[in-house]
Parts: structure tokens; C-alpha cells; sequence
């Protein structure tokens, strides 16, 4: 049960199929005013610079929004204002799906949506003390919570979460070390390190497969796995805030900088998280 | 008799790609015809093996699943691809998928029941639609 996307989980309930939302997209993009639509209204831009993005973009896969910024023509600040004003406009998925008769009405409509935030109420996150740098990164809130609920989901592993504290040098007991990056305004980097014991457990849990079955590269490739269902699905919680956030894919040779660390009380092996901004 | 459901995985991860096996070897009258790590080869055995259903990570290095997908839904329109990625939940990247062609969007950790869903899905969709129109050895 992954971070979710209501059409998606409308799908999984088997309310709508994939041509429904297909075609409550096609409405929604046919109405919803898009972000150089709104910058022009506002004032923020005219015609012609919106042009000149819309035809960068031919050369750039980035965002509207963020090619305006680049480009000179929006600050940070109205990009935000703009993005939230969109936000607002938007026709939603299940109003969308009701419009066109693929939900029936908007009783059932509430019905589905209180299910749906039943489903994914999981995946809630409360507050916590976190350093400056780190709490101004939505994506760690989510990181840190997300983390014993998907070792316990995915491997079984317990695990309790230590303070949050300065880094200052690889552990002694790290024989893997795995990261994964997440860019966006601010950009986070979650790295795990872990002995073999802790490494070859989650591997094999999240593979499936046998000790005997398991090479140096699988062990590393199960790590990064779980290192990608924890950071996608903090990006997924990230963007439903209304926040752009890109996952790349795991990083095998991470080199520790500057940043924090929590230990991870595990019953198997050893591990801890380290986290940088960038 | 159900007919088999031919699939073909793609993600980088080769814990991913053992997962989906173990996964699917439990479902009756389906065969993985072959795995990709990577978009292009995606692509490549997407035309060469023919499967039913593609299941495909959106995540990758190189070309990524939504580029994959984009080549693959033009190429072989018939053929059903699922979208299966950590960043499911981002609703800008499943809504691009399903403007695509993607028939649905899995997250990860994967949910068993719903991968036996969505082949039993397929099978169904498959059961009522016409041959595709293909000349010998051309995709339409």
C-alpha cells in the first residue's frame, strides 16, 4: 500500500478503469487554467515571454515554472504564488470523473474520497525537532517516518529511529553505502549505510531470493530498491504538498559529506541513515 | 481454458525484476517472455517478443519508463503496459502516464493482490477485443 494518487486508487477499487481517467484528464487539462495563463493574469508576464518558455521547453525537460524562474521572467516567490493559485483553480480528478458520469454523483464521490484518505492516512506524518537545513526540506519529515514503516513492510525488521545528529565520520561497521538524491528547490541526499548482516537481510526480503542466490551486486541493488520505495514514496507525499521534487536513481558509490546522521536501533545488523542538503 | 497472458518486466533494479517473478509465478496461465534494465531494451523486446503486458518501471537511468512507454504505445498500441514505480503517488507523473497509454500505475512496495488484479484485468480486456490488424512481420 504505496503513497497514491486518487485516480490510481480509484482504479485498484475498481470504480473506474485507465479510459475514464484518461478522459477526466483530457477535461481537466481542457479547463485548468495553465501556470503561464495564470503569470499573464497576475501580471507577472506577458504573452511573448510566455511564448519564449513554452518554446525552451522544446530543449529542456523542466517545468514551466522553473524555466520561467531561469529565465528571468519569474521570481521564486510569484512562481510559488502562481503554483498555489493553480492549485485552487484546478478541477480535481473526482469532480472530473462525476462530471462525466464515471462516478456516480457526489455522494459516492465523498464516500470514495473518505476511503481514500482512510487508505492513505498511513502515510501521515506528524512534527519533529529537526536541524534548520533538514526541516526546511519537506522530503526529510517524510524520510524519518517513512523509514521503520517500510523496513518493518518490506524485510520485517524493526527498527527505532536515534536523534538526529551532526555527521562526522563513516561508521566503523559501514561495508555498504547507498544513496539516493531528490532535487528540488532544496535539493536532500538520503544515504544508508550498513553492514553486511543488515544489507543482506533487507536484500533478501525485498528480492525474494536465497542467501546462496545473492551476489555483492544483488545485496547493493536490494539496499538501493529500498532506498527508492522510501525516497519515491516521501516524493510522492512531498508533491501531493504541491512541492516539485525528482528522484534520481540510487547512488552505489556515495561518498558521505557534510550533514546528519541517525542511527537505527535494528534487531538484525547494524545501520544508520545519513542526510545532506545540497 | 484462459488464454496465457505473455509479460515482459523492465526496471534496473534486479531485485525489482526477482520480485515480479516470485510474484507472477503464482499466477496461473502466464508467462514472463523477458526482462529489460533499461528503456531502450524495452523497446527493442517489446517488438521482439510481442507480450500481452509490459510491466515498466518509470524510474531509470538512461531512457525513462515514460519515454519507453511513449515509443512503445505508438509502436504497438495493443499492447498493455503498467507503469510500476516508486513515485506512483506524484500525481503529475501517473496522470503523464495515463495520458500516455498506460493502462494503470502500481506503487512500490508492491501490492500483490493488486498485480494479480491487474493481469486478470488484462486478460479480461484481451478476451474482448479484436485481433489486431498486423501485417507479416510489420507492427501496424
Amino acid at each position: 500500500m504505496p503513497v497514491k494518487f486518487f485516480g490510481q486508487f480509484l482504479i485498484d477499487q475498481g470504480e473506474v478503469d485507465a479510459s475514464h481517467v484518461r478522459q477526466a484528464l483530457e477535461l481537466m487539462e481542457d479547463e485548468n487554467p495553465t501556470l503561464g495563463e495564470l503569470a499573464i493574469k497576475q501580471g507577472y508576464m506577458n504573452q511573448r515571454q510566455a511564448i519564449q518558455v513554452s518554446a525552451e521547453q522544446r530543449y529542456h525537460d523542466r517545468p514551466f515554472g522553473d524555466l520561467a524562474v531561469k529565465m528571468g521572467f519569474l521570481n521564486r516567490e510569484q512562481l510559488v504564488e502562481v503554483v498555489q493559485l493553480q492549485r485552487t483553480q484546478r478541477l480535481p480528478i473526482g469532480e472530473a470523473l462525476v462530471r462525466l458520469g464515471h462516478i456516480e454523483g457526489d455522494d459516492r464521490l465523498g464516500t470514495l474520497l473518505d476511503a481514500y484518505k482512510a487508505d492513505q492516512a498511513a502515510y501521515d506524518v506528524g512534527e519533529r525537532d529537526l536541524p534548520d537545513a533538514l526541516a526546511n526540506h519537506r522530503a526529510t519529515r517524510y524520510v524519518l517516518e517513512f523509514l521503520p514503516r517500510f523496513l518493518m513492510r518490506v524485510a520485517r525488521i524493526q527498527a527505532k529511529l536515534g536523534e538526529v545528529v551532526p555527521f562526522e565520520a563513516k561508521p566503523d561497521f559501514a561495508e555498504i553505502c547507498v544513496s539516493v538524491h531528490m532535487k528540488g528547490v532544496r535539493g536532500l541526499e538520503v544515504a544508508l549505510v550498513a553492514d553486511m548482516e543488515f544489507a543482506e537481510a533487507l536484500a533478501m526480503a525485498a528480492s525474494g531470493l536465497q542467501p546462496s542466490d545473492l551476489d555483492p551486486e544483488m545485496v547493493a541493488d536490494g539496499v538501493g530498491e529500498f532506498l527508492n520505495v522510501l525516497g519515491g514514496n516521501a516524493v510522492s507525499a512531498v508533491t501531493k504538498e504541491g512541492q516539485r521534487v525528482e528522484l534520481g536513481p540510487p547512488d552505489y558509490d556515495a561518498t558521505l559529506g557534510d550533514g546528519w546522521t541517525v542511527d537505527l536501533a535494528v534487531g538484525t545488523g547494524r545501520a544508520a541513515l545519513v542526510l545532506s542538503t545540497f | 481454458m484462459s488464454r496465457k497472458i505473455n509479460v515482459l518486466l523492465v526496471d534496473d533494479s534486479r531485485t525489482v525484476l526477482a520480485q515480479l517473478e516470485r510474484i507472477l509465478e503464482e499466477v496461473d496461465d502466464l508467462a514472463i517472455v523477458g526482462m529489460a534494465r533499461d528503456g531502450a531494451s524495452a523497446i527493442r523486446m517489446a517488438s521482439e517478443a510481442k507480450p500481452d503486458l509490459v510491466l515498466l518501471d518509470i524510474v531509470m537511468p538512461g531512457l525513462d519508463g515514460l519515454s519507453a512507454l511513449r515509443t512503445i504505445k505508438s509502436m504497438h498500441p495493443w499492447i498493455e503496459v503498467a507503469m510500476v514505480s516508486s513515485v506512483s503517488g506524484d500525481a503529475q507523473k501517473a496522470e503523464e502516464a495515463f495520458r500516455l497509454g498506460a493502462c494503470q500505475v502500481l506503487g512500490k512496495p508492491f501490492d500483490t493482490d493488486v498485480i494479480e488484479s491487474l493481469v486478470e484485468n488484462v486478460r479480461v480486456a484481451i478476451a474482448n477485443r479484436p485481433e489486431p490488424e498486423e501485417a507479416d512481420g510489420e507492427d501496424a
